[in-house]
């Protein structure tokens, strides 16, 4: 059941651009305070620039000790691995890096176009995909951690005694290692998914996804919204990550996992020095005593023989599930997952339309929300909620399957009617954002909250505090994400989302289409 | 910065130059000066160039090594210039490359290797017990070609197969993984060898040749979903304990991680009773390159740390075997009783590759 390719990537270069060039900024600044205004793409001796997944965050100790005994500084810029796929396959990585380091290559390989520009690959750790279940859980389950399979996860959830969250496979590594993995065990396919294999499986993968209660765009953010609401019961994800999270009991299931291999892998594009570099930085990796030093810091397997994986990471055999052999069945698949088998999302846009935005700033929103209308996914509701010293209107539009064109029309026309005018009521008007949502609905539920100044009417801090303490339990679960933009104020905003349960996105630093760009991972 | 870069090296090299002629001069000429030469070499060979003692037998010869990998039929589509030789891990794609660079006389193969199967023990019980294979030592076998083909185009399951329940991993279509056929050498070789078993005993060379024999071979790789592109990492995975049952790597692989006394785990390796060898093929592209390539294949340090890395030296095979002795649980000395299947031309490779995959 093929369809319409509605929530393909919204054009890659802005929001790409974007996040290259803010985590190089944030790199740079630690890298190299000294040299300021360079260009932070530039390659430099001693430096390998590595495209990278945004799970290797975890390897800076590992990093450090490479430093130390090869003299070479890895500069990373983390990306979701379709993200890092296409700008590869665009050619765009090509005078940028020096080395792509993706948790697995399985999906670079279906694209030609990108799996030509890699010369070699190293493979340099493993974790497979697990999931990890609060203690009280497994024993109320009476589930023996080590003999458990996909299907005892599916019918706990479709009982109602198992809720999880998982990273969004669109942007990340591991959600989409997760999808693959869940499909492929719950299709009950003997060899490498088909277009058929998850046709047949839709009906159980909706059941299973019923059961996702979390929705992130990294690990990071998961792990933390996950102890923070304290009512999910359970987060699939790679093993390495679950570990580092207390309170979890990590079960691979027996009837398979997929396996990432980490292969750090050279350019086609880079010059001998640069793929000297990139050799010599993997053969330290395989070291012996580097290889330790990831299993224990980092809850990876080795992959020497020489090297025991760190206590705890048990070492029972499991099948490996193959990874889908062609394009068509991977991009199906998530196809799949975002327009027919999550949960759907469900929205409020509180922006900012005072007097200030007024020009230029008002021109960039509006062009960042027109981008993101190719981005929505069908059954997402979507209500736009522009504020000035008010909220102004708040307009709800529903992505419907039968015709999604309509509704998102609908939202081009709403954005393109904002008009700049009023002094800026955020706290008044994130209120009513929370009156808007109710709390009943089987949705992903947030609130975007984009400003571009500080608070100067209605309610306060002090009073946006006290109402939100004052919510029922379901409503206190409904994150904001703020974005900081123009002239607001970062602490301001950080309190928002730390209230909350959100996460401050910047689009000082990097564009305003990248940070709503970003946040679809969260919605 | 990095046309910067590029300037001063420009700048750097001519510098070079002058300054070489003259050194020359000064010195007359030794002949020891060392000369760098680039290669791009199978992944598998990428532990031999980088062992110090490696790196010094080329020394002493006047050489420095810089390798870098590639799969072996991907190096057709690299870019080859500034690199001194092309070292693939057989004949084919290194005619290939040899044809496309105008490379001529015989290309020298310094050393062979033949396709293994490498698997846990648990699963190797399982296939001996269903007839699949046989095991003659207690970490050394002989996987049965004829049969594994006819279980892999009925779609025989482990789960099926007697004895299989008791290990948890074993589930799911039998097969062996590889890697691309379209870019890899060892993937390639592993279609070679099933056709030929297939074809009853033939090699594959008409159109109806490849038509008759296309669909079990896209079976066997389609199968396996998104293949590893280099034996490396299929044999990495197996160490690390993930990956599928049974993986076909170089019998040097395995060579390698028992000379290193590195634990090997489990594993046992199973020879295919009709395999394919691979030989590793020089290419020289400049006249350095043509100097280390008769290197390789002559001198006797060389020779020895090639039996080091698992490779089997053309010509004598007093050397292998001797280094063999301490591990004949894992390894066969000589390769007495296993067929070498003969390769296709690498047109017809080429095409069951596409066929296989497509």
């Amino acid at each position: 059941m093929r369809r319409a390719p509605l929530s393909r990537r919204s054009p890659l270069t802005g929001t790409l651009a974007a996040a290259v060039a803010a985590l190089s900024a944030l790199s740079l600044l630690t890298a190299c305070s000294t040299e300021r205004k360079k260009d932070p793409d530039a390659p430099e001796p001693g430096t390998v620039r590595v495209l990278a997944s945004s799970e290797l965050g975890d390897m800076t100790p590992v990093l450090d000790q490479v430093r130390k005994d090869t003299g070479l500084t890895v500069r990373p810029t983390y990306m979701g691995t379709l993200d890092a796929v296409d700008l590869l396959a665009k050619g765009k990585a090509d005078s940028r890096f020096d080395a792509v380091w993706l948790s697995s290559n399985a999906y670079l390989r279906l694209r030609p176009d990108a799996a030509k520009k890699v010369v070699s690959e190293t493979p340099v750790m493993s974790s497979p995909v697990a999931i990890g279940v609060k203690t009280q859980t497994v024993n109320s389950l009476g589930w023996q951690p080590d003999h458990v399979t996909w299907s005892q996860v599916e019918k706990a959830v479709a009982d109602g005694r198992l809720t999880y969250g998982m990273t969004d496979p669109a942007r990340s590594n591991s959600g989409f290692s997760t999808l693959i993995s869940v499909a492929s065990a719950l299709s009950g396919a003997q060899s490498a998914l088909t277009d058929a294999d998850v046709a047949k499986a839709t009906p159980r993968l909706k059941e299973f996804f019923r059961g996702q209660k979390l929705t992130s765009g990294s690990s990071g953010w998961l792990a933390s919204a996950y102890t923070r609401r304290g009512n999910v019961d359970a987060l699939l994800n790679y093993e390495s990550v679950l570990k580092g999270i207390p309170g979890l009991t990590v079960i691979r299931p027996t009837d398979g996992v997929v396996t990432a291999d980490y292969p750090l892998s050279s350019l086609a594009a880079s010059d001998a020095t640069a793929r000297a570099d990139v050799r010599r930085l993997a053969d330290d990796l395989r070291t012996d005593a580097v290889q330790r030093l990831i299993t224990e810091r980092t809850h990876r397997r080795p992959v020497v023989a020489s090297v025991r994986p760190a206590a705890g990471l048990d070492t029972s055999r499991r099948r490996e599930l193959p990874f889908p052999g062609s394009r068509s069945v991977a991009d199906g698949l998530l196809d799949s997952y975002e327009n027919e088998l999550r949960r759907p999302s469900r929205t409020v846009y509180v922006l900012d339309t005072s007097g200030s935005m007024e020009g230029d700033r008002l021109s960039r929103l509006k062009k960042a929300l027109t981008d993101l209308t190719g981005d929505f996914r069908e059954r997402e509701e979507v209500t736009l909620m522009p504020f000035g010293s008010e909220v102004k209107s708040a307009r709800t539009h529903v992505v419907s399957p039968s015709d999604p064109q309509r509704g998102l029309a609908a939202i081009r026309k709403d954005t393109r009617s904002l008009e700049a005018d009023g002094e800026t009521a955020i706290y008044t008007s994130l209120e009513k954002a929370y009156d808007h949502l109710a709390t009943d609905s089987d949705t992903f539920t947030s609130i975007v909250l984009m400003t571009d100044g500080e608070n100067t009417t209605g309610d306060d801090a002090g009073d946006f505090d006290a109402f939100y303490r004052g919510l029922g339990a379901a409503r206190r679960d409904i994150p904001v994400f703020p974005i900081l933009f123009g002239d607001s104020d970062r602490a301001e905003l950080a309190h928002i989302a730390d209230l909350t349960g959100g996460r401050l996105f910047d689009a000082q630093q990097g564009s305003l289409d990248g940070a709503f760009e970003e946040i679809r991972g969260y919605q | 910065m990095r046309r910067i870069a590029g300037i001063v090296l420009a700048v750097l090299l001519i510098g070079g130059v002058v300054a070489a002629v003259v050194a020359g001069r000064e010195h007359g000429d030794k002949g020891t000066a060392t000369k760098t030469v680039h290669i791009v070499i199978g992944s598998e060979k990428a532990e031999f160039f980088a062992d110090p003692d490696v790196v010094k037998a080329l020394a002493a010869k006047g050489y420095t090594v810089q390798a870098e990998t590639s799969g072996s039929w991907a190096m057709e589509g690299l870019d080859l210039k500034g690199y001194d030789v092309a070292f693939p891990s057989s004949q084919a794609p290194a005619a290939e490359l040899a044809a496309k660079y105008k490379v001529r006389g015989t290309l020298p193969r310094p050393f062979y290797s033949p396709l293994v199967v490498v698997a846990h023990r648990g699963a190797a019980e399982v296939l001996a017990g269903n007839g699949l294979a046989t095991l003659d030592a207690k970490n050394r076998g002989t996987l049965r070609m004829a049969a594994y083909l006819d279980a892999a185009r009925h779609d025989r399951t482990w789960q099926q197969l007697k004895g299989a329940a008791k290990y948890g991993e074993l589930t799911g279509t039998l097969y062996i993984s590889s890697t691309d056929p379209e870019t890899s050498n060892s993937g390639a070789l592993y279609l070679a060898a099933a056709s030929y078993v297939a074809d009853g005993g033939r090699v594959v060379s008409s159109d109806a040749d490849i038509a008759r024999t296309a669909p079990l071979l896209h079976k066997l790789v389609s199968v396996q979903g998104a293949q590893q592109s280099s034996s490396d990492a299929n044999f990495r995975d197996f160490v690390s304990g993930a990956g599928n049952p049974l993986v076909l790597v170089y019998e040097s692989q395995v060579a390698s991680l028992l000379g290193q006394q590195r634990d090997p785990g489990d594993l046992v390796v199973l020879y295919p009773d009709t395999t394919v060898n691979s030989d590793h093929t020089v290419v020289p592209l400049t006249e350095n390159g043509r100097g280390l390539a008769e290197l390789l294949g002559t001198d006797p340090v060389l020779r020895k740390l090639a039996v080091r890395h698992g490779f089997r030296p053309q010509g004598d095979t007093a050397e292998f075997t001797a280094a063999a002795a301490g591990h004949t649980a894992y390894l066969k000395q000589q390769l007495t009783g296993v067929r070498q299947a003969p390769v296709p031309t690498s047109k017809v490779l080429h095409e069951l590759a596409r066929r296989a995959r497509g």
